[in-house]
């Protein structure tokens, strides 16, 4: 049960991954504090549901995400994106330009990206899942994530090589 | 596998672990061998790092932890009333059930049986309605009111003129006797609603700063105004507290047997200039 769970000690430990990985997906602090809040609330309603405590954290990543795309679907129509292979030769972006970076440009940057691909590569550099838990927590194949993640992060480092170094 | 396959593959490495991938291993056993791609994969692995610090710099807000904290109480709370409704509600039908059956099959204690239904339905209705313990704090107050400013709230009274919406909330019911700050006074009024808080109303009276706002937004801050008892610690002070919750800074404070909430988005100093 949901209730037997300390939730004080769950928002404690994964309320803040969990911002980041709104903030990832919405660049905007509100929607950030909302889905994570909204998260939660989803947690305490069926959290119940949940028959291994251990995937706690992964469900609450699951939630997030499915919640983000739930929003952005009343918003706008998804658009479907054929995946292609991504082009072999990366931008040259260095550590140093990154390093000079503005987390704006970087989030900027990551926001135009189509949010098929905004979830993988938030997840990629945020977290230390594995690529299967990737998978299960954005609810695709293995090589879909795979796919997508190359084309995201290619796309991502294409973005910031063309944005105007400060 | 050719260099430009593996460098597409080489992009998915974050650490050895993903080395256990055979296609990842496979490309890293390639780049062993092969200086050019040896040193792109170099540069790689400063950049990919590079951005990971970035993004593990995002902070939350000051403040998440606990709006968070209070919204979950009040969802548990939910959730046990409606099991334990369910539960009763499950009890009370096979109750129900076995007087029914008694009735069909002897009509001997038709009087006893109806007066069984009735008084179970009271219980049932007792049950449900009760005081509710705990999800009556301020915190919550202040946490559902704000939501109801930022998600979405249709006016139940649209008027410029501070006299009718005092009025239309007195005909309705809702706490009317109210004083706006000095400042407030010179904010102009788009209208208001009445929303509920433990079965009392709440008078919500919304407000247009003059700063542009999103089509179909026709409102930027918003006081709310409830009798100061219905609110389990609330602040017993005439000086204004304030808290940010969500992307709505508050404000609050009490007056006589009223308690006051302001809300509207930006920081304590935007908020300042109406009180």
């Amino acid at each position: 049960m949901a209730e037997s769970v300390d939730f004080e000690g769950l928002v404690v430990r994964h309320y803040e991954p969990l911002y980041q990985f709104a903030f990832s997906l919405t660049r905007e602090k509100s929607d950030a504090c909302d889905l994570t809040q909204q998260t939660f609330c989803i947690w305490a309603a069926k959290g119940h549901q949940l028959r291994d405590i251990s995937k706690v954290k992964t469900w609450l990543f699951t939630t997030l995400h499915r919640e983000f795309l739930g929003s952005r679907r009343r918003q706008t129509r998804f658009p479907h994106v054929e995946l292609e292979f991504a082009a072999a030769e990366l931008p040259t972006v260095s550590p140093a330009s990154v390093n000079r970076l503005d987390a704006a440009q970087l989030f900027d940057a990551l926001a135009q990206l189509d949010e098929i691909y905004r979830g993988p590569v938030a997840l990629f550099y945020l977290q230390d899942y594995s690529y299967n838990e990737i998978a299960e927590i954005l609810d695709v194949p293995l090589g879909t994530v795979k796919s997508r993640l190359t084309r995201g992060l290619s796309r991502l480092h294409q973005m910031l090589a063309d944005k105007p170094k400060p | 596998m050719n260099r430009d396959e593996a460098k597409n593959i080489l992009l998915l490495y974050r650490n050895p672990a993903d080395a256990e991938d055979p296609q990842i291993a496979e490309a890293l056993a390639l780049a062993k061998n092969d200086d050019n791609l040896a040193q792109w994969f170099e540069k790689l692995c400063a950049r990919q790092n590079a951005l990971r610090e970035k993004f593990r710099q995002i902070a939350a807000p000051a403040g998440l932890k606990e709006q968070i904290e209070a919204a979950v109480k009040q969802k548990l709370g939910q959730a046990a009333r409606t099991t334990q409704f369910d539960e009763f509600k499950g009890r009370l039908l096979s109750a129900l059930r076995y007087d029914l059956e008694k009735i069909i099959f002897s009509r001997r204690n038709f009087a006893l049986a109806t007066a069984t239904v009735i008084v179970a339905l009271i219980a049932l209705a007792t049950f449900w309605f009760r005081p509710q313990k705990g999800d009556d704090t301020f915190a919550i107050y202040q946490n559902q009111m704000a939501s109801v400013a930022l998600r979405g709230y249709a006016m139940d009274f649209m008027a410029a003129n501070p006299v009718e919406i005092r009025s239309y909330l007195a005909k309705n019911g809702a706490p009317s006797d109210y004083n706006f700050p000095a400042a407030l006074e010179k904010i102009p009024v788009t209208g208001c609603a009445i929303e509920s808080w433990q079965g009392k109303k709440v008078s919500m009276i919304c407000f247009r700063t003059g700063k542009p706002l999103p089509p179909g937004q026709q409102s930027d801050l918003w006081l709310f105004v409830v009798d100061r008892a219905t609110v389990k610690g609330a602040p017993v002070t005439s000086m204004p507290q304030f808290t940010k919750v969500n992307r709505l800074i508050t404000s609050v404070w009490t007056q006589g047997d009223k308690m006051y909430l302001l809300g509207t988005e930006g920081d304590e100093q935007t908020i300042r200039k109406f009180l």
